[in-house]
């Protein structure tokens, strides 16, 4: 039988026990490759880890079946679930020394008239404006959460670290990055400065 | 107390540029770009066009460096079952 002729939901959801037994060692059988692929070569990650990931990625795959529509193989679809949790949690053992108080303090700094000083600028005038309104608007236009958000992006901490550091959800962690980065765009239009002049700045 | 001086590289400055450059009104969050991945990988491994509502994975997936790792991670998974 080939990937696309399986009913995986239907199988998952069996009620012949037998069946559906098969179905999950499978499955996890398949994630568990999938993720000794993805991972390799990455240092501190051992086959007990890749047991580990298989098995939550298992339970969360089994937790969402009701949304899976079929838009694609379904494999794919608990893989991608299965590198969510895998890297989720890579990232959540590489961060977990970060505090919240710095990132705020690292967001309050960034408002500073001196942390975009002319030496980062160069001497090319639409970008010296370009960044001097950027400044404003980051002192005046973003809270100080969207400030801490915006520089943990720049630090490149993992999204689920700095939403965890905010104390907030995903969702809503990434609405309060989406509305800073709007909040500045704005003040960039406003300021008479385009989409293209953002585009073309830095390139 | 003093504070401590910090000065954001020209990388940085480029990098808020750039992610307000690629900002939408609308847009994919996290858990909607997992939801859509799969397919928007599956049509990129097939050469096919994505429609309008999957080029939002790729709109977000230029914004956001996890989801970027766990997709280009997807696309080595299936290439290797290929």
């Amino acid at each position: 039988m080939t990937e696309s002729e399986i009913n995986w939901p239907a199988l998952l959801r069996a009620t012949d026990s037998g069946e559906q037994a098969e179905a999950v060692r499978t499955l996890r059988e398949l994630l568990q490759n999938g993720l000794r692929i993805a991972l390799n070569g990455r240092s501190g990650v051992s086959e007990a880890h890749l047991e580990d990931f298989a098995q939550e990625s298992l339970l969360r795959v089994m937790d969402r079946l009701d949304q899976f529509q079929g838009r694609s193989k379904f494999t794919t679809w608990a893989q991608a679930i299965a590198l969510n949790v895998a890297f989720t949690e890579l990232r959540r053992k590489r961060w977990q020394d970060v505090s919240l108080d710095a990132l705020l303090a690292d967001g309050d700094r960034m408002a500073e008239p001196a942390i975009m000083a002319d030496d980062v600028l160069g001497a090319d005038e639409e970008r010296t404006r370009l960044v001097t309104v950027l400044r404003d608007a980051i002192e005046k236009q973003l809270t100080p959460k969207q400030r801490a958000a915006i520089m943990g992006e720049l630090r490149e901490l993992p999204f689920d670290q700095i939403v965890q550091l905010l104390g907030t959800s995903r969702s809503a962690g990434y609405k309060l990055l989406h509305d800073a980065r709007r909040a500045l765009k704005q003040r960039l239009h406003e300021a008479g400065i385009t989409g293209e002049e953002i585009q073309n700045a830095f390139n | 107390m003093k504070k401590r001086e910090q000065r954001l590289t020209r990388d940085q400055v480029g990098s808020i540029v750039k992610m307000l450059g690629l900002t939408t009104d609308r847009e994919f969050n996290c858990g909607e770009c997992l939801q859509r991945v799969s397919e928007f990988a599956e049509c990129r491994l097939a050469n096919q066009p994505v429609g309008e509502v999957i080029a939002k994975v790729e709109q977000h997936l230029a914004l956001c460096p996890e989801c970027r790792e766990e997709y280009e991670a997807l696309i080595r998974i299936l290439r290797a079952g290929q």
